[in-house]
């Protein structure tokens, strides 16, 4: 929104498309799939069709970028920080099931805009927005596509900068009550209720504060009380460096969900994680094993949902949240307490 | 619940290999074809090293690879992890746990864009874990990147020498492997094309085993200068000579393309589909890797033409880099020369790139990305083949979007005989009936050309004949065809003994 309210376009012509369902896939996206994949990336198809066919109001323009790099906080620090391979192409794969038969963008008088994006290299994104809009927004000059760069960024820093104010407010929170919280790795699409159920949701019911790993709290003074022994010791180079578990640190949400697990061998209050993972997610699969292994090793409860599909298994997902709550409820404290004895002191949570 | 310790969970960091292990060390890689192994195989030996080629993966590699590594991996990892696996067993067996690891190192590609291929260093681990290896040393080799000595110790350097020792050897080896499917499925007698191929590769082997030593910089100028691979192309060409063909058996031509692995190995891992195709009556045009190289090339050098105007230097590196770009194909076509320009030519990436460029965005990596679909379309522009037959892992992240695009492709160019195969290591059946479907079409489509040509040229099968008896040259493996506008080699035959008739 920071983008296109910087070009002008009233932010009441904005239309997203709603939050993924299988209603939506059904009535929107039957038939236009080209290759059986993952959901998060087989749902665009409903997604699509939603905009085209499913808006009281015509649209005139469908934009879908393929984001080829994501503006990781672990940029600098890691090999690179590409997207996945399926998700940085899926337009491009969703966009042939509305074209075999007939261009069903045209017909509908639809512009689909993909422009390819590389978001962790900042001097390129006006050039790539620009061409990608050319033609599509009249008028539109490089001057005016840069600037409006510079605020989409500026809106997407400042969201992460409160989001990850308000995790150092819960984790102090429990830091000064000896309450435990639940840290979520998973992708970013997993915060789409239709993608990831909602499962921690299901958790926070039952009172214990949810951390996203996405907004997990960066200050300096955390991350030096957190990595700073394993700096000192050579393992790593920076808080942000995994090259003590994960070599290959070249996709972005990998790297992010490693460093996720790291941190949450190292704070105390963490006292479980929650791994959600897609059916089929080429990404997360050599993964499995360190993670858990980072995780369990520093005697934190690790749970994973894996496979999640299209349909919520709700009575397995309840049973498996009353599990894990029960565990929570007979282990946390012990956990807790076994993790600040093996830590450094002067936790900076702890002294607020 | 799970047993706290105070230390970390740390990844397995191999123990370096170094210069004074060269001659006690052996270097495992594969995962190749065999031509390109086995000369591969020559480089490293020239440059000091001892080498071996894991064998050729199998089914039963596959399932070790499933048992002893993560669940839902790629089947080339799988095939691959279980290949090492089960060949260090067997050593194991003979000399030890402690011989197998202090006596062999193994070295296999890394990265691979945004693919979690290049992230599979961890199934490798927990394989090698698994079977008790841990201490087993292996290697990973960004595609991208060329110093390792970081990561591997300074034991392996992969100099200018070596690298351009290993550039040559692909080069060689395409053409070979080129050749070889060309003439294969005409010979009159049969195996006489594998017992020659074998002699060439062997040839070879000892062509780049005695390579002159050069220092770096000589050796850029040496490779670029030399007559010492031309004129082993010319010897192998000269043995290829000696194969009778007869052209005129109708055969559908099928071109090879899909995920690196899958379509360059001949075995297993494939269903051995490049000799299936041939059984079942086809001419096969296999993948080479110098097109896969190419294409990396042009990916590289897509990121200098982004940030031309935006970064200090890029025009320039733009430069440097097409300088290279054409010094590559020059070589490679250099080399062709030396083998009668008989093997097909590496396609211009620059064009790969425009067709596709409606359906597939060509800075989208991993796998082959747009080229897969710049491939397909090539191949049915320029009717270098009546079928494409494309090879895919299954769950492969990377291909399955290509793949998907090719529905767009398809819908427009309906008559593309496109077989995309989803290769699982079992499931063979499944894979080759869908591909002998395609297949079908493509034997009628290629008899129904060859008719055609008969028809527009008047000429008859027994005149053809007649035409080549009377000049047996033209049944050498080595005497070219040119292209005509035909895909197939008969109906390009025909096309080409009429204009020597002057029947057209």
């Amino acid at each position: 929104m920071g983008l296109f309210g910087a070009l002008g376009i009233d932010p009441r012509n904005v239309v997203f498309s709603s939050d993924t369902s299988e209603e939506q896939g059904r009535q929107f996206g039957k038939g236009r799939g080209t290759v059986d994949c993952c959901y998060p990336v087989k749902c665009i198809s409903g997604h699509y069709g939603e905009l085209v066919f499913g808006q009281k109001q015509k649209l005139d323009i469908l934009f879908s970028p393929m984001i080829y790099t994501l503006p990781s906080f672990m940029s600098g620090h890691v090999a690179r920080t590409l997207t996945c391979p399926r998700v940085m192409a899926a337009p491009e794969n969703i966009k042939a099931g509305f074209l075999k038969e007939a261009d069903v963008f045209a017909e509908a008088g639809i512009k689909y805009v993909t422009p390819f994006v590389s978001l962790d290299e900042p001097p390129l994104v006006p050039k790539q927005l620009f061409e990608g809009f050319q033609g599509v927004l009249p008028g539109l000059t490089r001057e005016e596509m840069a600037k409006a760069v510079g605020e989409g960024y500026q809106a997407l820093h400042a969201f992460n900068d409160r989001l990850r104010r308000k995790s150092r407010e819960v984790l102090e929170w429990c830091a000064r009550e000896d309450r435990a919280c639940l840290l979520v790795l998973a992708r970013p699409y997993h915060m789409d209720p239709g993608i990831g159920h909602e499962i921690e949701v299901d958790l926070q019911a039952y009172g214990y504060p949810i951390l996203w790993m996405q907004y997990f709290p960066t200050d300096p003074d955390l991350m030096d009380w957190a990595f700073g022994e394993d700096i000192r010791a050579g393992f790593i180079k920076s808080p942000f460096d995994i090259r003590d578990v994960w070599p290959s640190s070249y996709s972005s949400n990998t790297n992010e969900i490693l460093w996720g697990a790291k941190v949450a061998a190292r704070i105390p209050w963490i006292a479980c994680v929650v791994r959600l993972s897609s059916y089929e997610c080429g990404m997360d699969q050599p993964t499995y094993t360190p993670v858990q292994q980072i995780i369990e090793r520093s005697g934190t409860l690790f749970f994973s949902f894996q496979d999640l599909d299209s349909t919520k298994p709700a009575g397995s997902v309840k049973i498996r949240v009353e599990t894990i709550t029960h565990y929570l409820e007979k282990y946390a404290r012990e956990i807790i307490a076994r993790k600040k004895a093996a830590m450094a002191p002067g936790c900076p949570l702890a002294q607020r | 619940m799970a047993i706290a310790t105070t230390e970390h969970y740390r990844a397995y960091t191999p123990k370096p290999f170094t210069r004074a292990e060269r001659d006690s060390v052996t270097i495992l890689f594969g995962g190749l074809h065999w031509r390109i192994e086995r000369v591969l195989q020559a480089v490293l030996e020239n440059s000091g090293y001892r080498a071996r080629v894991l064998p050729i993966a199998t089914k039963e590699d596959l399932l070790t690879g499933r048992e002893v590594a993560d669940i839902g991996q790629c089947c080339p990892t799988s095939f691959t992890t279980g290949n090492l696996v089960n060949f260090l067993r067997g050593e194991v067996k003979q000399i030890g746990a402690q011989e197998v690891a202090k006596r062999y190192i193994y070295l296999t590609a890394g990265s691979c864009g945004a693919c979690r291929f290049g992230q599979y260093h961890q199934s490798y681990e927990l394989a090698l874990r698994n079977s008790g290896l841990d201490a087993f040393r292996m290697f990973l080799m960004a595609q991208d990147q060329l110093d390792q000595k970081a990561a591997m110790g300074d034991g392996l350097d992969l100099n200018l020498p070596m690298t351009l020792g290993c550039l040559w050897g692909i080069f060689c080896t395409d053409l070979v492997q080129d050749l070889e499917y060309q003439v294969r499925p005409y010979e009159v007698v049969p195996g006489q094309t594998d017992a020659v191929v074998k002699d060439s590769v062997e040839y070879l082997y000892e062509v780049f085993r005695n390579r002159p030593a050069r220092t770096p910089y000589k050796a850029v100028f040496w490779h670029l200068t030399t007559p010492y691979f031309t004129r082993a192309l010319r010897e192998v060409y000269r043995k290829f000579s000696e194969i009778e063909v007869d052209r005129l058996r109708v055969k559908p031509k099928v071109k090879i393309t899909g995920e690196f692995y899958l379509q360059t190995v001949e075995g297993d891992p494939n269903y051995n589909i490049h000799r299936w195709l041939e059984a079942e009556g086809a001419e096969v045009y296999p993948a080479a890797i110098t097109v896969w190289m190419d294409y990396l090339l042009r990916l590289g050098l897509q990121r200098f033409e982004d940030y031309s105007g935006i970064e200090k230097g890029a025009r320039l590196k733009l430069g440097l880099g097409r300088v290279a770009q054409g010094i590559y194909r020059w070589t490679f076509n250099r080399l062709r020369r030396a083998m009668g320009s008989l093997p097909h030519e590496i396609p211009s990436q620059f064009e790969l790139r425009r067709l596709a460029a409606p359906y597939f965005h060509s800075r989208l990596d991993g796998g082959e990305g747009d080229m897969l679909v710049g491939k397909a379309l090539w191949a049915y522009h320029r009717k270098k083949a009546h079928m494409i037959c494309e090879l895919s892992p299954y769950s492969c992240m990377p291909n399955t979007m290509s793949i998907g695009a090719m529905a767009g492709v398809i819908g427009k160019y309906p008559d593309l005989l496109y077989a995309p195969l989803e290769i699982k290591g079992d499931a063979e059946v499944h894979a080759l009936s869908r591909c002998q479907m395609i297949l079908t079409e493509a034997k009628k489509r290629a008899q129904r050309e060859f008719d055609d040509v008969l028809a527009r040229t008047g000429l008859t099968v027994d005149e053809v004949r007649a035409s080549l008896d009377a000049h047996p040259e033209m049944k050498r493996a080595t005497y070219r065809v040119p292209h005509g506008d035909a895909a197939g080699t008969a109906a390009d035959l025909v096309l080409h003994v009429a204009d020597r008739l002057g029947r057209r």
